[in-house]
């Protein structure tokens, strides 16, 4: 306890310091209005990352998709669960308060519809942007398939594939995922090592995530040569999930629309195609039955000649 | 408000994409039949009336962005050239495209580390909370054994089923063999025989006996002389002597049956072996001198 308190002690005359020299950048009550120049008004040259992330679900979520969620969480040191919120048309205004209140810049925001579809909402807190995700294909840690494990709040190590520089909304999803799940530099409960991989790639349009465990033969752990990390192998720890972009907002949970998946079809309109190509089905079956009907009646059989030829 | 107008944009879309569906109609049924209801659906041709700004996006791009000093340590990202499209449907490529990306990420990540100087893998004796539990991992591990065991044990049977499949093949062939095998002797021995006819040597007395053995099929009957070894009146052929000599191979009942018949008697004259003569007088195997416990208890 003793030492914590020196710790801060000595750090806060340095702040002072600056921010004694510098002008003191403007603060709203909501927030900071332009975070960056603080940054680098706070410490000249030197950028401190201090990214927080608010983790929460809608209300009647499933116990996959809930489960999903508390995987992200473990996986993020710097994130801050929080209670479900109801998914009304309201939740907007609702989250945006709630991260505040909890004084985070940005949220992934769980919304379960139907008790089948999860949608995930990623967000940049007080100015945007913020983006609707469809999320599939859900796998959690849990499975015992995914037999990797690696440390708690150890920094991720996070690799895109390339066709993220293709567009501008790619971009900008680049941009996003990298502050928000990437832990930052020398967070209080991260670990120095790095022993896991996110992988970030698109395929189909899609946004497929993994995550994997490094594993370096291990009389080669405390000097690794060459060699030694060319034997790395690497272990799967789940979650599976894949990212469908639905929509980009400029602002949080709002805003103008800067994007729209011109590909993307509800969920809702596909059951609703299921649903009638299977009554399609019935009604099919009774015409092709009356049309018979009609035919058979239209075009009577000529009577047999050799019909009544044994009876006698 | 954005929110409002979020869903005004929906609605619209809705209607819109009514028109498309009739002929995504055919489509959509073959792509739901082979993949799973959790696979989606994407519209054959783009909408046109999907939004897209892009110099709001770059704007805002710029916006959240970090500044041009962030190194690279607080990013810790690496790019990866995917070398050729992957196909979403086929699982294994798309996995193994995933895995090369991490993989070769990692490798670049851990030399920018090294050449920075920083430790990166966690040392041996480092031991700390780990995202998943030891009992979940536990878990994995006993899945993982018992999976072995069941490949183990499935190569099992069928090496066995392989071995039994082959050893009825050779049992047949034996059984082939043997069977040729006296057919032959008794061909052998019809040859002799009808060459000694025709040399006539044999004598005529016992040949017409041997003819009606031969032609009733019945090899080599057993003779009447008295066998060696074989009291007269012993009906069991000499078994009785033999004690469990019995090995005509219809197993252990067979065998037992024989070693009992000859320890109690089955066969053979019962009235002469139950009397005593004078070696079975003379035996005193049956007694002991009578030192015992009868003895001791006179002692005390």
């Amino acid at each position: 306890m003793g030492k914590k308190r020196k710790h801060t002690e000595i750090i806060e005359p340095t702040k002072k310091d600056d921010s004694v020299t510098e002008e003191r950048p403007k603060r709203t009550l909501l927030g900071w209005k332009d975070k960056i120049e603080i940054k680098e008004t706070e410490a000249p040259g030197v950028f401190r990352n201090k990214e927080k992330v608010l983790v929460t679900c809608s209300r009647r979520i499933n116990f996959r998709y809930r489960h999903l969620m508390l995987n992200v969480v473990s996986l993020l040191p710097h994130c801050k669960k929080d209670n479900k919120v109801e998914a009304k048309s309201s939740k907007g205004a609702t989250l945006n308060e709630l991260v505040e209140l909890k004084s985070c810049s940005s949220c992934l925001f769980f919304e379960c519809r139907k008790h089948k579809d999860l949608y995930l909402w990623m967000a940049k807190s007080p100015n945007g942007p913020s983006v609707k995700f469809l999320v599939n294909a859900v796998h959690t840690m849990e499975e015992l398939k995914l037999t990797g494990n690696h440390l708690k709040a150890s920094r991720p190590l996070l690799t895109f594939s390339s066709n993220f520089g293709k567009d501008a909304h790619w971009k900008l999803i680049k941009e996003m995922i990298i502050q928000i799940f990437g832990t930052p530099k020398e967070h209080r409960k991260s670990k120095p090592y790095h022993d896991h991989v996110f992988v970030f790639s698109i395929v189909d349009d899609h946004i497929w995530f993994r995550n994997y465990q490094i594993t370096v033969p291990h009389n080669e752990s405390d000097k690794v040569a060459r060699g030694g990390l060319d034997k790395m192998t690497l272990v799967e720890v789940g979650p599976r999930f894949c990212l469908n972009p639905i929509k980009i907002f400029g602002g949080s949970f709002g805003g103008p629309t800067l994007y729209e998946n011109p590909f993307y079809v509800s969920p809702n309109q596909i059951r609703a195609l299921e649903k009638k190509n299977k009554a399609g089905k019935y009604a099919k079956k009774v015409k092709a039955k009356t049309r018979r009907k009609m035919h058979e009646l239209s075009n009577p059989l000529e009577p047999d000649e050799f019909a009544d030829m044994w009876k006698e | 408000m954005g929110l409002a107008r979020k869903e005004s944009t929906f609605s619209d879309e809705d209607g819109f994409e009514d028109e498309d569906v009739s002929e995504l109609n055919e489509e959509v049924s073959e792509s739901e039949s082979d993949s799973e209801g959790e696979e989606d659906v994407k519209l054959a041709e783009p909408s046109k009336q999907a939004v897209y700004n892009r110099d709001g996006l770059e704007e805002k791009l710029q916006d959240i962005s970090w500044p041009e000093n962030a190194g690279w340590i607080h990013k810790l990202t690496i790019d990866i050239d995917q070398e050729q499209e992957v196909d979403v449907n086929d699982d294994l490529k798309r996995e193994a495209s995933f895995y090369t990306q991490a993989l070769e990420g990692t490798r670049q990540a851990f030399e920018k580390l090294q050449s920075m100087g920083l430790p990166f893998l966690r040392p041996a004796d480092y031991y700390a909370e780990m995202v998943k539990s030891d009992a979940h991992m536990e878990k994995v591990k006993r899945r993982l054994l018992s999976e072995q065991k069941e490949i183990e044990e499935a190569a099992e049977r069928k090496k066995a089923r392989e071995a039994k499949k082959l050893a009825k093949e050779i049992q047949v062939q034996k059984t082939k063999e043997r069977a040729k095998q006296k057919k032959e002797e008794i061909e052998s021995v019809k040859k002799w025989r009808k060459q000694r006819q025709q040399s006539g040597f044999a004598g005529e007395v016992d040949k017409g006996e041997l003819d009606l053995a031969f032609e009733g099929g019945k090899s080599f009957e057993r003779s009447n002389k008295k066998r060696p070894g074989v009291s007269p009146g012993d009906r069991s052929g000499g078994k009785a002597r033999k004690s469990g000599g019995g090995d005509s191979g219809k197993g252990k009942k067979k065998k037992n049956r024989d070693f009992r018949n000859s320890k109690f008697g089955f066969g053979g004259k019962k009235s002469m072996k139950k009397q005593n003569t004078s070696d079975t007088t003379d035996d005193l195997r049956g007694f002991s001198k009578g030192d015992g416990a009868g003895n001791k208890r006179r002692k005390r």
